[in-house]
């Protein structure tokens, strides 16, 4: 090679590790969004219902500004260079779609669609190609939810709240059917999908043992099996 | 009980988008071990044509029937064009890669016979290009680099088996230049790529091979004070002379061995 051709590609690879550097530099602030965010949402296991709203109202904002680290993160990426770098921020951006969800889930009682989820994150059409949110992010944080659900089904009992393991396995159980239509291959999705059935096991022995014990209502088991629909 | 249909309508939307790209990633791998196949045996290809080379010209004869074959090579990349089209080729990449630098190897192999150059990498893009010009995807200098580094490997074959032949000590010498600034070339690119690491220990391994192989050389050469053509000559006489005779001999065994059938 000669020395044109030497300092050529080596300023092509720098212009790559610089691109890297100021990445990781976004992917960090991300980083520390989504741990505020994990740490305020970890004390709904020992929230009472009637207190989780307020809690949330605190989390929430934490949760909106993830979207200016997005913004920052379309504005980096070349174009059509999403998947070269996105495995950079998964993590977080996968934390960040659990968060969404199980606030969804806590103030209506239903799933968050992979829409709704993009528009809460930020996520604009016209950078699709940069950023965006694959099936494979929102699939991977819904099964975090899942597995935080199966400790606040335990521990709502623990504060006397024994609806709340009711109205959780019925969501479970249709995230669970849901997951079970898909054909996984042998990947870190497929892995922890198989998580996923020790956590309706441990749902289903709550909701067995408030039962047997009738420590729930006859009313408030109706409502629990059939959450509020405001889903069209 | 049965899911919710928003849920369902969600879950049927993602089994599409799943399947889609296992299916997809199936058939990048399978293309992509083919590629492999066709480079590796266009490799093995260009080794025996240059071992039977004599001269340069031969030499580039040699390497266009090695690049006639790697078209094989150019029409598979051809047909994934669609599949890696936009964000797609860096979706697939490691499912792509390993088939390309093997390509790659090839291909430098191939452009060392015709011209005991180095091939570049706008050299190697233009072969993944369209009758249109437009690139099937792009070339990462990552692939390039460690593509191009598994070249001195080859080349140390090329160097120490031909090494016998007429003009072998010569191209011998050649090639240990060669190699020798490829490795000086390709170190300030570790720090950026991490396999080439790897791969430089391999090359100063070849390349220590080949300086062997060429101190022998220049050392015999030195004994007799005659040109290295000349010194071919003697040994290819020898060598004749002791294959002529090995064939009389096996004669004379057979003749034997049929007159004694003769006699049973």
């Amino acid at each position: 090679m000669d020395s044109q051709t030497l300092a050529n590609l080596h300023q092509l690879l720098d212009q790559e590790s610089d691109l890297r550097e100021k990445i990781r530099d976004q992917v960090n602030d991300f980083d520390k969004k989504t741990r505020i965010l994990v740490g305020i949402l970890s004390k709904i296991h020992s929230t009472r219902s009637e207190s989780i709203p307020s809690l949330i109202q605190t989390a929430r904002p934490v949760l909106y500004s993830c979207s200016e680290t997005i913004v920052e993160l379309a504005s980096l990426i070349p174009p059509n260079q999403f998947w070269r770098w996105k495995d950079m921020w998964c993590n977080s951006l996968r934390t960040a779609v659990f968060a969404a969800a199980l606030f969804e889930y806590l103030t209506n009682g239903i799933l968050i669609s992979l829409e709704s989820t993009s528009n809460v994150l930020g996520m604009q059409d016209r950078w699709k190609d940069r950023v965006n949110l694959s099936a494979e992010d929102y699939l991977h944080g819904l099964i975090t939810m899942v597995n935080e659900l199966s400790r606040l089904a335990v521990n709502a009992v623990i504060l006397g709240d024994f609806e709340q393991p009711l109205k959780i396995s019925a969501f479970v159980k249709d995230i669970f059917s849901g997951f079970s239509m898909l054909n996984l291959k042998n990947d870190t999705l497929r892995r922890r999908f198989d998580s996923l059935k020790y956590d309706v096991k441990k749902i289903e022995e709550v909701v067995y043992d408030v039962s047997l014990r009738k420590l729930v209502s006859k009313d408030s088991s109706f409502q629990a099996v059939k959450p509020t629909s405001n889903e069209s | 009980m049965s899911m919710s249909s928003s849920i369902h309508n969600q879950f049927l939307l993602f089994r599409d988008l799943l399947d889609d790209y296992h299916d997809r990633r199936e058939r990048l791998i399978k293309a992509s071990r083919d590629i492999t196949n066709i480079s590796k045996k266009t490799i093995f290809l260009l080794h025996r044509l240059a071992l039977e080379a004599q001269d340069a010209s031969a030499r580039v004869d040699a390497s266009k029937i090695g690049l006639k074959k790697l078209t094989e090579v150019q029409e598979l990349y051809a047909d994934m064009r669609d599949e890696l089209a936009g964000d797609q080729y860096w979706r697939y990449e490691r499912q792509v890669s390993p088939g390309l630098q093997e390509y790659i190897e090839a291909l430098s192999f191939a452009h060392f016979l015709e011209h005991g150059g180095l091939i570049t990498y706008e050299q190697v893009q233009a072969t993944l290009c369209g009758a249109d010009g437009i690139a099937f995807f792009p070339l990462t200098i990552s692939d390039y680099l460690l593509g191009v580094s598994d070249l001195t490997g080859e080349l140390m074959r090329f160097a120490i088996s031909g090494f016998g032949r007429p003009g072998g000590r010569t191209r011998a010498l050649e090639t240990c230049i060669f190699v020798r600034n490829c490795k000086s070339d390709f170190e300030r690119f570790t720090p950026y790529v991490w396999e080439l690491h790897k791969k430089q220990v391999v090359t100063a391994q070849s390349l220590s091979k080949i300086e062997d192989a060429a101190y022998t050389a220049v050392v015999r050469t030195s004994e007799f004070d005659l040109p290295a053509e000349m010194l071919d000559d003697i040994v290819n006489q020898t060598v004749l002379i002791y294959s002529t005779n090995r064939r009389n001999l096996e004669r004379e065994v057979d003749d034997q061995e049929h007159s004694n059938d003769s006699y049973r």
